[in-house]
């Protein structure tokens, strides 16, 4: 009788752990096969509306380090066509450098701080200043994320006043405390001064801004992006996008890699 | 006439564990090393996207803040290999134990590591498969339910290592 009840207590944690993990595969499988093709329909349906997201939506639990969900790595031939919506004012480094990166991210995501905070900089330093890599921050804020469209709007505002890298930073240093109150305006109030700061928000409190953070959602799209943070890079005709925070060691070898390809 | 084995409550928790466990640990490290990035030609694309997932997973293991960006960093580059390794050992149950108890421990490694981030109502991702996933109560559950499942399989496997096999011969009875 005893092996009967612990046979059957080895049964029941058997189907529990089946259970549990039967959930998390589908999960996972639906993941992958996205990750392949994604439904246009269904990618539609993911992503802000124009002009849905001025209204914050409600904040869904455990969500802020989500990126949404997977990205096609397949892309269509016509997709440097998205390469003539650049903002210049969005845009680092000289246009006629080898490399164009697109960077799509969003404020609200730790993953984008951690990829601007990290590789980006250096990308910065080593790439961009030496005319090696044009770098083009593309606004993709994910419907999951309540504030995010908002600090897109205030940094595009920031940037008519060629003050986008100081709102950029600021609101990368100080994610943990906005993205809490969405208190966008306080902490870049925090960073620029009182006058530009008028300007700023006269522009972001609008939803004038929000065709061109459009343009780059659409962008992305073409890109099948519904992810961030999301390069994609551009050499010779040949786009590569790459889903993450990349390791800037990583992104290093790769990026002398295809400079050194004859 | 054939007889079959007699049922043995302990040998078929060692299976069962051995398979269910040995299965997720080889799916875990697959799906680490290619998700999100899975480019798989030419060579140095799949190079690229490989080391560009493990980086991700490395900020996934540095957003739990129980290691610092160099031992995140080491873990992410090892834990993947080392899972698909130790998934396949419990498979084919050569030195079932050494390979059992080194699973027990690092399943109960993870349970700790989760149920403290779940504790602190951290919000980040659990990391385990590669996918964006949150970590939620649940997560700690089905963590807690592969625990006991290892840790009964390491204990089992060595009592029975202990006890001669049910078809093996009867020991020779002194005096016959």
């Amino acid at each position: 009788m005893k092996g009967r009840h612990l046979a059957a207590v080895a049964i029941a944690l058997v189907a529990v752990s089946t259970l549990l993990f039967s959930g998390l595969g589908g999960k996972h499988l639906r993941a992958m096969r996205g990750a392949s093709s994604i439904p246009a329909k269904v990618e539609a349906a993911s992503l802000p509306a124009p002009g849905a997201a001025a209204r914050p939506a409600a904040r869904p639990a455990a969500s802020s380090s989500l990126p949404s969900v997977p990205v096609s790595l397949t892309l269509p031939q016509a997709q440097a066509s998205g390469l003539a919506d650049i903002d210049p004012r969005r845009a680092f480094g000289s246009k006629s450098a080898p490399i164009t990166m697109e960077v799509f991210s969003d404020f609200q995501c730790p993953a984008c701080k951690q990829l601007y905070k990290t590789t980006n900089q250096l990308l910065l330093d080593n790439y961009v200043n030496t005319n090696k890599v044009y770098l083009v921050h593309r606004d993709f804020p994910l419907p999951m994320h309540a504030y995010s469209k908002i600090a897109a709007r205030y940094v595009r505002a920031a940037s008519q006043l060629g003050k986008s890298e100081q709102a950029e930073k600021a609101l990368f240093d100080n994610q943990e405390k906005w993205e809490q109150t969405g208190d966008v305006d306080g902490i870049l109030a925090g960073a620029l001064s009182s006058a530009d700061m008028s300007k700023i928000r006269a522009v972001a409190k609008g939803t004038s801004l929000d065709a061109v953070i459009e343009k780059d959602v659409t962008a992305g799209k073409g890109y099948n992006v519904n992810q961030t943070p999301t390069t994609v890079i551009h050499y010779k005709g040949q786009t590569y996008p790459v889903v993450g925070v990349v390791n800037y060691d990583v992104l290093h070898a790769f990026l002398d890699q295809l400079l050194a390809q004859k | 006439m054939m007889q079959s084995s007699p049922f043995n409550f302990q040998r078929a928790v060692v299976w069962i564990g051995r398979v269910v466990i040995g299965v997720i640990f080889v799916y875990a490290g697959y799906a680490k090393l290619t998700y999100p990035n899975h480019n798989l030609w030419p060579w140095f694309m799949l190079k690229f996207s490989v080391l560009a997932n493990l980086s991700t997973f490395a900020f996934q293991v540095e957003s739990y803040r129980v290691l610092g960006a160099a031992g995140s960093s080491w873990v992410a580059h090892t834990l993947p290999l080392a899972e698909i390794v130790l998934g396949l050992l419990l498979l084919l149950g050569w030195k079932l134990r050494i390979w059992a108890t080194i699973a027990s421990a690092i399943l109960l490694g993870f349970l700790a590591v989760v149920t403290r981030a779940y504790l602190l109502h951290m919000d980040i991702n659990c990391g385990c498969f590669g996918t964006p996933e949150p970590l939620t109560g649940m997560t700690v559950l089905r963590d807690s339910a592969l625990a006991l499942l290892a840790l009964m399989m390491t204990v089992f496997a060595h009592q029975q290592a202990r006890k001669p096999h049910a078809w093996a011969a009867p020991a020779a009875t002194p005096g016959t």
